[in-house]
């Protein structure tokens, strides 16, 4: 088995709560190559976040990796130290947070930022890292970078932050850019030219991007592959175009059925996925999504799916569609429990 | 240049500051001295205090220039002056002139007040900046051990510390730092808090900067100004925290000066030489004064919790 960049194997991360023990990521595995862009999708509390957390080792406490292994060139940094941890942060992994207004230190230039992981990892001087953020800035296209670098961050627009941002993580042209729903607190305007900027990022530094968002429009346009997570669990994962064509697991099939889609007829009605997502600190039994679930069968709240190739590409974790059903061609015949809105 | 938004992005103008074009946008700091020089009161306290410390740096120059004596120069036939031509601030019960050991007192006043105020904050901002920041256990032992400091009755410590030490500048700041450091602590051990928790500390950590420089180069620019201000308000009450000491004889021990020993050295003379009280009080009143008005100003200047 050849190696691949970053390997994500069975990773588990527990918060124990007042409330009980949250599994937040529940033996997720996954993996990523140069250059390539995956998508994790999910809503909020999937654990989405909570994965690159811990991949980079970022949890707050009292979270902490129970189990599994993250494999990066070599090492697993589940388990090296923490000095360890601090020369692959910002070095050879670098992450890009949800919102820019408050990402950047009020106190500091913006230049100054953007050039700190330079003077963390090289050992660049202060004119030099700073020089290297200018250009870095022009990168990322943000105009005048030169007077630019002289602002305080609370003179940038938030979509000059977002670049900014990406701007400090590239400096040291780190193998993997994790970017933590880099959009979601931007304009849509501003959205598409920060995931273009991204997408250029990907192409031109051959950067591996692990993108994650709610937005399955985001990852149809940005990523090769896409990850689903649903209650901490990896529910189904392959090519974008695979999983969007003809998804796998019902939780899929119903994110594709509830986006907006400008082709629909007039009179569709919006298909919301029923129910509420769930209680991690009591998480459904057997398949975490079944309570909701329109295909439900007997053996879903009993047994817990397993991840397994559901096709030539696409894993998926599901009952139903391990016995053969096609999620598709159910649409038409409209499941029971499906047809009427709330 | 600086500050006007680009046509490229001004779609999204950063909350407040891009809208106001007719004023470029400006650093913390630079608009907090803005609002500070728009304080008159403050400004005109801020330079009484000054002219306080140059005077107390100056007080041999002023001595021998000035009023052209020492403050333990004794005239026994000026004893009981009141103020006039050759003692301008009248002259105490062995003939020493009032104003030069007015002068030669708010060394000690000062030196107490400043330095005092220094170990507070060193000690109270260190341990509020590692309380804070890594929370948790170490958080609630050093937060219990304040909660210690500030119970212990003040008073009794001084007077228990005072006959340990010989009270001089040093082991006076030393006590009355002691115990003060507490508040000083508590204060930017929650804003500590608070910051800690902001999106551009965790961004700071995943360019794998550290905990230490964390701290000092990210966490502790962010809580200076909350610093700044505890530390010009503290100034006052370590100045009257100081004059009590001496009053009470657990200070500064005469022969040297001090505005507390002078006050209470005259008390017995009140009836027929008032002004022996009358001018060190005074000082003390006008020199509090001055740095708590001093202080507010700067508060209403610095503190970003007042900022809406």
């Amino acid at each position: 088995m050849t190696e691949h960049l970053l390997e994500v194997r069975d990773l588990h991360t527990q918060f124990p709560t007042r409330d009980g023990l949250v599994r937040a990521v529940d033996g997720v595995s996954f993996h990523i190559d140069p250059g390539e862009t995956i998508g994790i999708v999910g809503e909020s509390g999937s654990g989405k976040s909570v994965t690159v957390q811990s991949i980079m080792r970022l949890l707050q406490p009292p979270g902490r990796i129970t189990g599994g292994e993250v494999r990066f060139r070599g090492r697993d940094l589940v388990q090296v130290s923490d000095s360890e941890m601090e020369e692959i942060r910002g070095e050879e992994i670098a992450m890009i947070f949800q919102d820019p207004m408050t990402s950047l230190n009020p106190v500091f230039r913006t230049g100054w930022q953007v050039g700190e992981p330079l003077r963390l990892h090289k050992g660049f001087d202060m004119p030099r890292s700073i020089a290297a953020a200018v250009s870095m800035l022009t990168r990322v296209g943000i105009p005048e970078p030169s007077s630019r670098a002289r602002s305080f961050p609370h003179e940038f627009s938030g979509g000059m932050r977002q670049r900014a941002m990406i701007a400090m993580g590239l400096t040291t042209s780190p193998a993997v850019l994790i970017a933590d729903e880099p959009t979601t607190a931007l304009d849509v305007t501003i959205q598409a030219q920060i995931l273009d900027l991204l997408k250029t990022v990907n192409r031109e530094f051959r950067t591996a991007t692990i993108l994650i968002t709610h937005n399955l429009g985001v990852v149809a346009g940005m990523c090769e592959r896409v990850i689903v997570m649903y209650g901490g669990r990896v529910v189904e994962q392959g090519p974008t175009e695979d999983v969007f064509d003809n998804p796998k697991h019902p939780y899929t099939w119903s994110l594709l059925r509830s986006i907006p889609r400008l082709d629909a007829e007039e009179h569709d009605v919006l298909k919301a996925i029923q129910g509420l997502p769930p209680d991690l600190t009591n998480l459904p039994s057997g398949c975490a999504f079944h309570p909701r679930c329109p295909f439900q069968v007997e053996r879903c709240p009993r047994e817990v799916p397993p991840l397994v190739a559901v096709g030539p590409t696409q894993l998926a974790a599901c009952w139903v569609t391990q016995s053969g059903v096609d999620l598709n061609a159910r649409d038409a015949a409209s499941p029971t429990g499906e047809s009427h809105r709330e | 240049m600086i500050g006007q938004p680009t046509a490229e992005e001004i779609g999204t103008p950063a909350a407040g500051h891009e809208g106001r074009a007719d004023r470029p946008a400006q650093s913390y700091w630079s608009e907090s001295l803005e609002r500070m020089r728009q304080n008159r009161v403050g400004i005109v306290c801020g330079y009484a205090v000054l002219a306080l410390v140059v005077i107390a740096i100056c007080a041999p120059l002023l001595a021998q220039f000035v009023t052209h004596v020492t403050p333990t120069h004794q005239e026994l036939d000026s004893q009981f002056d009141p103020p006039n031509a050759q003692h301008w601030l009248g002259a105490d019960e062995v003939g020493r002139d009032t104003l030069t050991r007015l002068i030669y007192g708010s060394q000690v006043s000062l030196a107490v007040g400043f330095l005092t105020v220094a170990m507070q904050l060193v000690v109270g901002g260190g341990v509020g900046l590692v309380a804070g920041y890594f929370g948790r256990w170490v958080d609630e032992v050093l937060m219990r051990i304040v909660d210690v400091v500030l119970a212990i009755p003040a008073i009794f410590l001084f007077i228990l510390m005072s006959i340990l030490f010989r009270p001089n500048l040093l082991t006076l700041s030393v006590i009355i730092a002691s115990v003060g450091w507490g508040g000083v602590a508590r204060l930017v051990r929650g804003e500590s808090l608070s910051i800690r928790n902001r999106d551009f500390m965790l961004a700071t950590r995943s360019v794998g900067a550290g905990s230490g420089r964390l701290i000092l180069r990210h966490l502790l620019p962010n809580v200076l100004p909350i610093m700044i201000v505890a530390a010009t308000l503290n100034v006052g009450a370590v100045i009257l925290a100081e004059a009590a000491l001496d009053f009470l004889g657990l200070g500064i021990h005469p022969p040297t000066a001090s505005w507390g020993n002078m006050l209470s050295n005259s008390q017995t003379y009140f009836t027929h030489s008032a002004w022996l009280v009358v001018f060190p009080g005074l000082m003390i009143f006008l020199t509090v004064l001055a740095a708590n008005l001093f202080g507010n100003a700067v508060r209403d200047a610095f503190d970003p919790r007042l900022k809406s």
